[in-house]
């Protein structure tokens, strides 16, 4: 990793030498929420925020999109995708990032996903737990790759670690904004994260996590928070790492039909119903069930398929919180 | 070739065939030669079809990659879709994408003897491993074990007919198990009386023993049927990684994208489309909502 610094002066030219690579998006706030927005002035971001509804899976796994239109007959696609700058990432949401590649990058690969995570320019940048985050437990608070580049605040500037082939060319080319690290800014960069390390008010405990969660299939808590669930699917869409799509043919006119994915949830019934109506997760108590399994599952090379963002506890209405139900779960072993 | 795996293939329909009042046998080919040589599947790999601008659905393939040149699939009419592929006549065009799925370990199986045992729509896949061991031969006997409803619901009944009266010679036994007794069942009962005969598939075990060393079931039927059929093979020892199923799940992508075939929990995720549709008895052990 190579370590530059960014004094507080250059931030503006440097965010504007971005537009060059594609159009820039970073959060927002718009009322008492933040999402990811087109930006084109460093004054409409809000650096500070702690999450955004919707994830950065939107800009590369649409809510809703066309994957083959068809014309005379004949499915065509458009694939290529349009440069893209997506600036101001935490790191449990490049995590998450990294989560929906190996899925959607696995061969074969989603060909619309990986166009335009191919060009796109992920910026990572430092941030403060709240109230919800849980990150640290996971492991997915520090990203160490899946980034061009990584800017840490300090004091005067930013601490940017450089990630990637991209992210030193733009370094390279912006030579002039950067200057070398100094043993201060190290010291306040060290501060900095400690600090945070000992912000997380919520943590997970998580050895024996999956182990733990098979064990407890028939414990009484699964029911009494599938009871309390609107399976509303909420916390499917905000999730980083939930992926699942639905399929549908939509015509146009008498002799054009897209064919269009949107985002399925796996609370909603039909998720796992085949044909003659034979469900395989007939009750809300199998959908609720279900989901915290998928997203507890840990996968050796990669972690959990969960990042710890706080997302589905913030945006659930039932006030469900997701560490909770697995602690709930585990007292219940006991 | 396109680059897109959700891009589908253009098959001409060159025959449909009324199996019974709900299946229908559709055979096909790929209309570009180059796309038709590249497809190369194996016994129990599925197919997605394509009806442009109405939808998708994945169909097992119920012949066998020994009978080359064409493509069947054996269609139930289900719903919607099905309902669509139902109305469409020879020289129509449907798109396909595939094979997907594992299919089943034809090559490891080899020398060795292949209890087969289908319920209902299970036959169709389990058509493609039938041709497959009698016309390759290379397999030491096989079994047929096939429960069906109705006489008039015995799929490719021709076939199993035939095998009936001519199987012994091609290797291959066939038992039948209907449960509405009909003039024509018992007409077959009593012309293969050790063979055919009023019940469930399971009573088609009674009174059989098997090499369990030498032995591989391939299973595929309704979701009830597994189980049934499963305690009948431990009965007789057979090791849960000698059976085999294929098992079926809502399905969009066919290639572990859409997550719609995902089972299992914390320990053990799996992708029917990707994973399976073939997995072992020891799977199931492992994977909690497999069967
Ligand atoms: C691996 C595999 C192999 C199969 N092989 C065969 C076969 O050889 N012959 C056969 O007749 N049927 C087979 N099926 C079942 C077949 O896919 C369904 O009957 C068909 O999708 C029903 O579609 P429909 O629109 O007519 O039904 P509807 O009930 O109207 O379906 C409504 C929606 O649910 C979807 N859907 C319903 N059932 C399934 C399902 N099982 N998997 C995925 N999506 C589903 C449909 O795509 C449709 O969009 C197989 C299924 C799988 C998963
Ligand atoms: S957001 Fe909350 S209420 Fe809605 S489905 Fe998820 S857990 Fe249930
Ligand atoms: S499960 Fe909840 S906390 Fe975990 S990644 Fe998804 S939204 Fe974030
Ligand atoms: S069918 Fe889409 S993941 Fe298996």
């Amino acid at each position: 990793m190579r370590y530059i610094k960014l004094p507080s002066e250059n931030f503006e030219k440097f965010f504007k030498s971005l537009e060059a690579w594609g159009t820039v998006y970073a959060p927002v706030r718009k009322g008492s929420i933040y999402s990811f927005q087109e930006v084109h002035d460093p004054s409409e971001m809000a650096l500070d925020y702690n999450r955004t509804m919707l994830p950065p899976k939107k800009f590369f796994f649409r809510p809703k999109e066309a994957i083959l239109r068809l014309k005379n007959g004949r499915w065509e696609d458009e694939v290529e995708a349009e440069p893209m700058v997506l600036f101001g990432l935490h790191s449990c949401d490049i995590h998450g990032l990294k989560i929906l590649d190996r899925v959607y990058l696995d061969e074969p690969a989603d060909p619309y996903y990986k166009s335009r995570r191919e060009r796109t320019l992920i910026i990572g940048i430092s941030c403060m737990p709240d109230e919800y985050c849980f990150c640290k437990s996971l492991g997915t608070h520090f990203a160490m790759d899946g980034f061009d580049l990584f800017l840490h605040e300090l004091p005067d500037g930013w601490l940017v670690r450089i990630g990637s082939v991209r992210g030193h060319e733009i370094a390279w080319e912006n030579g002039e904004l950067f200057e070398e690290v100094t043993d201060e800014d190290l010291a306040n960069f060290k501060e900095f994260e400690e600090r945070r390390a000992n912000a997380f008010q919520k943590e997970l405990p998580q050895e024996g996590l999956a182990d733990m969660l098979d064990l407890a299939y028939n414990s009484p808590v699964w029911k009494k928070y599938a009871e309390i669930c609107l399976a509303c699917g909420n916390c499917n869409m905000v999730c980083p790492t939930c992926r699942c799509y639905e399929v549908c043919d939509r015509w146009m006119d008498a002799y054009k039909a897209v064919r269009e994915r949107r985002y399925d949830s796996c609370f909603m019934e039909n998720h796992g119903l085949v044909a003659g109506g034979h469900n395989f997760r007939p009750t809300r108590l199998d959908r609720f069930r279900h989901r915290y399994y998928c997203k507890s599952y840990f996968d050796p090379s990669a972690g959990y398929n969960c990042v710890g963002c706080g997302r589905c506890d913030e945006f659930c209405p039932a006030k469900i919180e997701h560490v909770k139900v697995l602690e709930e779960v585990r007292g219940s072993l006991k | 070739m396109s680059e897109n795996p959700y891009q589908t293939y253009d098959a001409r329909i060159l025959e449909v065939k009324d199996l019974t009042s709900r299946e229908k046998l559709f055979t096909l080919r790929f209309l570009d030669p180059e796309v038709g040589e590249k497809f190369e599947f194996r016994p129990g790999q599925f197919v997605i079809v394509d009806i442009r601008g109405f939808g998708e659905f994945p169909i097992s393939i119920c012949s066998s990659p020994t009978r080359k040149g064409y493509l069947q699939l054996c269609i139930r009419k289900a719903g919607r879709m099905t309902k669509f592929i139902h109305k469409m006549k020879e020289g129509d065009i449907i798109g396909i994408r595939g094979p997907y799925g594992n299919g089943f370990p034809m090559e490891e199986m080899e020398g060795s003897n292949l209890i087969l045992v289908a319920g209902g729509l299970g036959m169709a896949p389990l058509r493609s491993v039938l041709w497959y061991a009698i016309d390759s031969g290379k397999y030491e006997h096989i079994w047929l074990l096939y429960g069906t409803k109705a006489y008039e619901d015995i799929l490719f009944r021709d076939e199993i007919i035939h095998l009936l009266k001519h199987g012994e010679a091609m290797n291959c036994s066939v038992k039948l198990a209907y449960e509405v007794e009909s003039p024509s069942c018992i007409y077959l009962e009593r012309g293969f009386s050790d063979r055919v005969c009023r019940g469930v598939v399971t009573d088609l075990f009674r009174g059989e023993e098997f090499d369990v060393e030498k032995t591989y079931a391939l299973i595929c039927g309704p979701p009830v049927m597994y189980k049934f059929v499963i305690r009948e093979l431990l009965d007789r020892k057979l090791s849960p990684g000698r059976i085999y199923m294929t098992l079926e799940r809502r399905m969009r992508c066919g290639i572990g994208k859409c997550g719609h075939c995902i089972v299992g929990t914390s320990t053990s995720i799996k992708y029917v489309c990707k994973d399976g549709p073939v997995f072992t008895y020891w799977d199931a052990l492992s994977t909690r909502g497999l069967i």
